[in-house]
């Protein structure tokens, strides 16, 4: 940790200490981390470095095995997982269905956290799901089967579902992947509209995502924090973070290749 | 709306049909008697005196547990197949998935074996045996896969319930063979009917039918986000190992009642879960309630003609239900894909 940022309001997001360990082997240790309100932050780092486990554990899917997760100023594990689910929305990075579904009928599923007994989507859930598919723009797309949509418009779909979830914020687990320049472009430019809308929290909204191309990093965020080897190397603006000696290290690529990425 | 449409005219079909399939037999009688001799036997009404003691008996004694057992075993079978095709995320899954239905038939086929004479007979020892044998086979299929361990695989519960099937099919195999004169009996298990269900057996298996299938049927919103798998469910706000335990230990429950009742009757646990979702969509909070609904009207009408023609109703619901499905594999290439 070299370089940090101006300290938030307060910490919406935030680990302290923070070790995972999954199955006897730690992938995840020394971990401290602390994302505001409105704060737009993008993970990057090697294959296997810890990024998905990082951002699992600061949604509270994994637990911590020493340290602490902070959501919403509350250590995660006192809040029940529907309340998790009603502050952080986790956009995962490939949506699979059994069945036939409808954009409409996958964004309302974002609604389950806010539902309460055994009945399916009201009239309101309904109506939070279509603003949703609008705010990505893809109306379009609302009555189409998910399964036959392209990795673009299913990435859009992916994102609508997490927005229905009407949450403070937004973590996304490389919304870019598959995707090709044109669809990533659109993606990162939907993200940084997306940051500056205010949520129910009367906040704007905090995004955390898991990126692999560093161009779209530098254009889009105002902060990056590089995990490399289970733990976080560092932690600041793209450009001080995202220098060739860093990149070459963390990567473990020439540093004269680096320089030009 | 359109689900709450969907279910209300599938629950009035099926009463309908109801009433008329209590009056239809060998014996006739005119739903308005049905009515009557409903209204006078139980709940005392002053009506129809002009009806014969001969039909009243008939409706009461015969028929009405019939047609009520028919509408339990297929509202159960068909919530427990949808309840199973969500969690497993599968939509070849059936409510036998986890090998209900070869426990079942080898502890019935064992029952028969045994010298039940008398009152052990009379109070369904061989439903009781199908009944332990199928909880015996999911607790093994449990066991071994480790459902809510939060470790375990889908593939792996299938391949493990598989497994388990198949060595209790020649478990079953093998006590046919032994069987001589009762492989007849075993047979018509295996078949699936509702020939001979009484009052007192319908009892028995109708209240854990009613209160697994119900309690399932409201467990939709966490089913629901099963459909995205295990980790966004968790992102949804769902506990899903325990919402795992609850509805696969509720399904469990609704099919070993319903195999104890009706032997094995395969295709409307299947079926009617994917009908239900061309109606009103792949949400399980709209699919439950209806794949109840729907499965009784279907079992139903499935048993009406069975008893009809004198053929087990097992035999009419795969006459059914397999067309059915090819037509729906069909279809799949101009929009519901299966």
């Amino acid at each position: 940790m070299s370089t940090t940022t101006a300290t938030p309001p307060y910490e919406l997001l935030g680990a302290h200490d923070l070790r995972v360990d999954l199955g006897g082997t730690t992938i995840l240790q020394d971990v401290s981390l602390s994302i505001g309100p409105g704060e737009r932050v993008a993970i990057v780092g090697p294959n296997g470095a810890g990024k998905t486990t990082l951002m699992r554990a600061l949604s509270g899917a994994v637990p911590a095995t020493s340290g602490e997760v902070i959501l919403c100023t509350e250590p995660i594990q006192n809040l029940s997982r529907e309340t998790i689910a009603r502050s952080i929305a986790v956009v995962g990075s490939d949506i699979t269905l059994p069945f036939a579904t409808r954009v409409d009928e996958l964004v309302a599923l974002g609604r389950i956290p806010h539902g309460r007994g055994p009945a399916g989507p009201s009239d309101h859930d309904r109506e939070r799901a279509n603003a949703a598919i609008e705010r990505v723009g893809a109306t379009h797309l609302q009555h189409r089967d998910v399964r036959t949509l392209s990795a673009g418009e299913r990435q859009l779909a992916a994102i609508a579902l997490g927005l229905a979830q009407e949450t403070p914020i937004l973590a996304l687990d490389e919304p870019t992947a598959h995707l090709d320049l044109r669809h990533r472009m659109e993606i990162a430019d939907l993200l940084t509209s997306l940051a500056g809308d205010e949520t129910i929290m009367k906040t704007k909204r905090t995004i955390v995502a898991i990126f692999h191309e560093l161009d779209i990093v530098r254009d889009g965020f105002s902060r990056v924090i590089l995990v490399s080897n289970g733990t976080i190397a560092a932690d600041g603006t793209p450009s001080e973070v995202l220098t060739a000696e860093r990149i070459s290290a963390a990567w473990g690529i020439p540093l004269e290749r680096a320089a030009r990425l | 709306m359109r689900t709450q449409r969907s279910i209300s005219v599938t629950l009035v079909a099926l009463i309908v049909v109801a009433i008329g399939a209590i009056g239809f037999g060998v014996a006739n009688i005119a739903p308005l008697d049905v009515l009557a001799i409903m209204g006078k036997s139980l709940f005392g009404l002053p009506v129809g005196s002009h009806i014969s003691a001969g039909s009243t008996s008939i409706v009461m004694e015969i028929r009405l547990p019939r047609i009520l057992a028919a509408i339990a075993v297929g509202a159960a079978l068909a919530t427990s197949g949808a309840a199973f095709q969500s969690l497993l995320r599968n939509p070849l899954a059936d409510p036998y998935v986890l090998g209900t239905s070869s426990g079942a038939a080898l502890g019935a086929a064992i029952a028969f074996l045994l010298p039940l004479t008398g009152i052990a007979w009379e109070l369904g020892g061989v439903q009781l045996a199908a009944f332990v044998g199928a909880l015996a086979s999911v607790a093994l299929v449990w066991r071994i896969a480790g459902i809510g361990s939060g470790e375990e695989r889908i593939a792996s519960v299938l391949l493990v319930g598989y497994a388990v099937a198949s060595l209790l099919a020649a478990a079953l195999s093998l006590v046919m063979l032994a069987s001589g004169a009762n492989l007849r009996a075993i047979f018509g298990f295996l078949l699936g009917g509702l020939d001979g269900v009484t009052w007192p057996r319908l009892a028995a298996a109708a209240v854990p039918i009613a209160l697994a299938t119900v309690l399932l049927a409201r467990r939709g919103r966490a089913l629901a986000a099963f459909l995205l798998g295990d980790e966004a469910a968790t992102h949804l706000g769902i506990d899903v190992r325990r919402e795992r335990r609850i509805a696969v230990a509720l399904a469990t429950l609704a099919t070993a009642s319903a195999v104890a009742l009706a032997g094995l009757v395969g295709f409307v646990g299947l079926v009617v879960p994917h009908l239900a979702r061309l109606a009103v969509g792949s949400d399980p909070r709209a699919v439950l309630p209806l794949s109840a609904v729907g499965g009784a009207l279907l079992l139903l009408l499935a048993d009406t003609v069975a008893r009809t023609i004198g053929v087990p109703v097992g035999v009419i619901t795969a006459l059914i239900g397999a067309p059915f499905l090819l037509w729906l594999l069909h279809r799949a290439r101009a929009g519901y894909a299966l």
